[in-house]
């Protein structure tokens, strides 16, 4: 488990999409300050034998859209549902803001979550479904109602706001589940898959709009998917969890460039992997052949049991044989055709790798072609198994 | 795990059974103060001795299964034996009419317009919610001698002049029938509504004749509903009270009227006692074989009333 | 050509069921309006029996002991059923198999069981302590007995219905556990209440033999004045009486329609 300190993590984020703008800092005309997550060595495990998460510590920063990611049981939605206070942890501590929350009931923690299945409570209208948070906190009816009205302009549902919730789209319920919960003003905001039941051409309009809320709010999301285009796309820091501990945390591009292991190498996205047999200096020998690293990732780590990975779009086909330095020669055996881009599967020797290639109209190799395989110092990386 | 998580952890079990205890215990208590010791009262009382006034007294004794069996102070009698195998006769008669009537019934219910089936369904249902007594009192009046059913059954020669319908061992079939007709429609119309048809298509394909493809395709996924049904029509017909009592006028007993008679009569607990026994494991044995054969022709949960 | 025929075959099938069904409760209501004192033949149209109906004392406290018992023992079963049947679901993932057991009994015991088992129980139990002599409360006692199963089914089946996480949303929206109660639970399963509520209410002014063994001298119920009447030998005001509860059924299906219609 890499724990990188706060100062590094933030040297890393020179490639962030949004670059300079500070979540928070342009939170149009809010005055709030968010709030930070320190989670540490919460455990929880479920009957006798099933260890839903192992040793977590973990910070999430103010302000932040931080991402739980991981395959189906690797603990992330118990995390959150710890967060949220619906589940309780075996052993750990968990602080939100300034606050110890570990043993503090989910009504009495300032934590608001968007479910799944968006759980809209079906004998309400969207009206009072909105203003439900606000009611059990107290909030008087005059502010309540103006704070309905505010929101659900806010997410541009005004309109809707007398409807039953059976009368609601997807898409509408969504939105609705969302300002439910930020009605609240939450000092956190939990969202658990609030994307996966919406189809593809809704679900990345509602990504954008998901994270202009929280950039204008400045408020900390914490964000459970299974999906790592999605999480991507979406966040400020990703981390990738497996078998209910953290396999690593960090900005998206450093979680899908430099995977720490060979399990989020993977799970990021395709990967050619290949055991390293022999290392010399910046030269490795794998099953390709020779490759030579760049010398920045010449790490210090050089165990027997590391792994090379080479992402399939940092190779470049060329037609025909060419000769130098990391250069393979393989054959095509597989062709898919994308449309913007194009997959091979490629014979080097007796392995097989997947190369993807950029479509620029110029001519695709076909199945059979005799092809050589360029990849740069640079984009490969050595990886733990 | 520390010692704190470990208190928490039987902290929130201690909570869970507390509110396991306060929602389910009134209600269970209830059941078992009210139902389950009254039943085992009851049992009790089998097994006990014929007192003045039919009231059971000490000491325990197997008399009340003697004569149950027919064996009385007289010798052994048939009479009750005659009343076991009629209320076994009926209830068979009854529940086979049942189904050959309640089958089609429900399957025409599903070839009709989605909107008018909910009608249809509760154009069935709507009588079963009348008082059985009344319901009862209706056949009597429509069966008594004199009336134009009885009429046309004297005409045709099917009973003796001036003697109608009612009462009579037919009668009580017809009173049974009428009874429970609705609560073999419902679980077959929704055995037929489930119905898959790409299955009764598939079975038209492979088979050809309508006779087998129903057989095949079709009976076997209504099995669940009928045997449904048939718990739901066997089991209380079996210990029927009403409809033997004002149908059957004295000569059509059933093991239900043989019982209370034991009681309202006050003739003698422990032999009414030993028929309730007999007819609860008439209950359960039925109740386990539904179960059985459920499970067994792949019925599962559905079946599980 | 074979299809329709079997479609005209079912169609006059279903027609001929139908009068087989409300033939008998056809008869009864036709009767009630007989001048004649006589259940074989009508010879004109009148409405005498109603007449002597209302002015009948024992068949007006029958009727007020009926509704005392349905309305009663609806609302005790409603409370514990309600309780019992969100027990069984929040605690769904447990072995309640012997409460499934115990919720089922009532159903699946026959009446006559039923009935004979309380009455001598209840006997019983007034011979040892004098405590629960026949009458109105060891009815509703019974009939609280059997109607609690069925309440608890309808709200348990209304419960697992539900989406989970609701129970979950109304904990992070701040609701406490009173407030999840009254804000949340009650109004949503408020529908499977009232059916709960209304099919107890049915069942109990439908029973005949578990109120026929509980009752006391002073607690006939309107079926038991029936029965009574019938074994004494008819008489024409029992079609009156009955007419009018045929007709309250026939209200309450109306309603039933009428609320189905309103929720599609």
């Amino acid at each position: 488990m890499t724990e990188t300190s706060t100062a590094e993590r933030h040297s890393q984020r020179r490639d962030e999409p949004h670059e300079g703008a500070r979540p928070g800092d342009d939170a149009a005309g809010s005055e709030r300050t968010a709030s930070a997550i320190h989670m540490q060595g919460l455990h929880k495990r479920f009957g006798a034998s099933t260890v839903a998460l192992d040793g977590v510590d973990l910070t999430i920063e103010a302000g932040e859209f931080f991402t739980l990611l991981g395959p189906s049981g690797c603990g992330k939605t118990t995390l959150l549902r710890i967060l949220a206070g619906l589940e309780e942890a075996d052993q750990g501590r968990l602080t939100i803001g300034e606050r110890d929350v570990t043993e503090v009931a989910p009504h009495h923690r300032s934590v608001n979550t968007v479910f799944q299945s968006y759980a809209l409570f079906p004998h309400l209208s969207v009206r009072d479904n909105l203003a439900f948070g606000l009611k059990m906190r107290g909030v008087d009816r005059a502010e309540r109602e103006a704070r309905v009205q505010r929101i659900a302009e806010f997410i541009q549902l005004g309109d809707l706001i007398d409807r039953r919730i059976d009368q609601l789209s997807g898409g509408q319920r969504q939105r609705i589940a969302l300002a439910r919960a930020l009605v609240c003003e939450p000092d956190v905001l939990l969202l658990d898959e609030p994307l996966s039941a919406l189809d593809a051409g809704l679900r990345s309009q509602l990504q954008v709009e998901l994270l202009r809320v929280q950039k204008r709010l400045g408020m900390t999301f914490v964000f459970v998917t299974h999906d790592q285009d999605e999480a991507m796309v979406m966040s400020d820091r990703i981390a990738v969890l497996n078998g209910g501990t953290i396999q690593q945390v960090g900005p998206p591009r450093e979680v899908y460039e430099r995977p720490v292991n060979a399990f989020v190498a993977r799970f990021m996205g395709h990967a050619n992997l290949y055991p390293i047999s022999a290392r010399q200096g910046l030269r490795v020998t794998t099953e390709l052949g020779e490759l030579e690293l760049e010398p920045d990732l010449a790490t210090t780590e050089q165990g027997s049991g590391e792994l090379l990975l080479i992402r399939p779009e940092t190779l470049d086909v060329r037609l025909g044989r060419h000769e130098g330095v990391n250069h393979l020669i393989g054959r095509i055996t597989e062709r898919l055709y994308r449309g913007s881009h194009a997959e091979f599967r490629l014979t080097v020797g007796d392995t097989t790798l997947q190369a993807t290639i950029n479509n620029r109209g110029r001519r695709l190799p076909e199945v059979g072609d005799e092809v050589t395989l360029v990849v740069a110092p640079e984009d490969l990386v050595t990886v733990a198994n | 795990m520390t010692d704190t998580a470990v208190l928490g952890r039987s902290q929130g079990m201690v909570r869970e059974a507390r509110h396991l205890l306060f929602t389910v215990s009134p209600g269970a208590a209830w059941i078992i103060v009210f139902l389950v010791l009254p039943s085992a009262y009851l049992m009790g009382v089998a097994f006990m001795t014929n007192g003045p006034y039919g009231l059971p007294q000490m000491p325990l004794s197997l008399d009340s299964f003697k004569q149950l069996a027919g064996f009385g102070f007289l010798g052994w009698s048939p009479g009750n034996l005659y009343t076991l195998l009629r209320s076994l006769w009926q209830t068979l008669v009854a529940t086979g009419l049942v189904v050959i009537v309640a089958y089609p019934i429900a399957y025409y219910i599903t070839t009709c317009r989605a909107k008018w089936r909910p009608i249809m369904l509760l154009l069935v249902v709507v009588p079963s919610w009348t008082n059985q007594v009344i319901r009862t009192f209706g056949w009597m009046n429509l069966l008594a001698p004199g009336t134009p059913l009885s009429s046309v059954a004297e005409t045709l020669g099917l009973i003796a002049p001036n003697m109608g319908l009612y009462p009579s061992n037919f009668a009580v079939t017809l009173g049974l029938v009428y009874n429970f007709l609705p609560f073999m429609v419902l679980p077959l119309y929704a055995a037929f509504e489930k119905l898959d048809t790409a299955q009764v298509e598939a079975a038209q394909d492979l088979y050809a004749t309508p006779v087998k493809a129903f057989w095949h395709a079709v009976f076997p996924q209504t099995l669940p509903g009928l045997l449904a049904g048939i718990v739901l029509v066997a089991i209380p017909a079996f210990g029927m009270y009403v409809i033997p009592e004002l149908l059957g006028g004295g000569k059509a007993l059933m093991l239900g009227n043989l019982v209370a008679n034991q009681f309202s009569g006050g003739s003698n607990w422990p032999l009414g006692a030993a028929g309730a026994i007999l007819m609860l494991l008439a209950t359960f044995a039925g109740l386990y074989a539904m179960r059985r054969i459920g499970k067994r022709l792949g019925g599962g949960e559905e079946v599980v009333i | 050509m074979r299809k329709r025929t079997l479609k005209r075959g079912l169609t006059a099938f279903w027609w001929l069921t139908l009068v087989f069904l409300y033939l008998p409760l056809a008869v009864v209501v036709l009767f009630s309006f007989n001048a004649a004192n006589s259940a074989a033949s009508m010879t004109g149209l009148s409405l005498r029996w109603y007449h002597q109906l209302f002015a009948n004392d024992q068949i007006m406290s029958a009727f007020g002991n009926t509704l005392v018992l349905a309305l009663t023992s609806s609302l005790i079963a409603l409370v514990i059923g309600c309780l019992i049947g969100y027990g069984m679901y929040r605690h769904r993932h447990r072995k309640l198999g012997w409460l499934i057991v115990l919720i089922y009994l009532p159903i699946v015991l026959p009446d006559i069981v039923f009935g004979i088992s309380e009455m001598a129980f209840f006997v019983k139990i007034h011979e040892l302590t004098g405590l629960l002599g026949p009458g109105l409360g060891t009815m509703i006692i019974a009939h609280v007995t059997f109607q609690i199963p069925f309440v608890a089914l309808i709200v348990y089946s209304r419960f697992v219905g539900l989406d989970p996480s609701l129970f979950e949303a109304a904990k992070d929206l701040y609701a406490s556990p009173l407030k999840r109660v009254v804000h949340f639970m009650l109004p949503t399963i408020k529908p499977a209440l009232i059916s709960a509520f209304f099919l107890s209410f049915t069942l109990s002014v439908d029973d005949f033999v578990i109120s026929f063994f509980t009752s006391g001298p002073e607690s006939a119920t309107l079926p038991i004045y029936i029965w009574g009447a019938i074994k004494k030998g008819v008489s024409p005001e029992i079609n009156a009486i009955a007419t009018l509860m045929i007709a309250a059924v026939a209200l309450a299906a109306l309603a039933s329609l009428v609320v189905n219609r309103r929720k599609a």
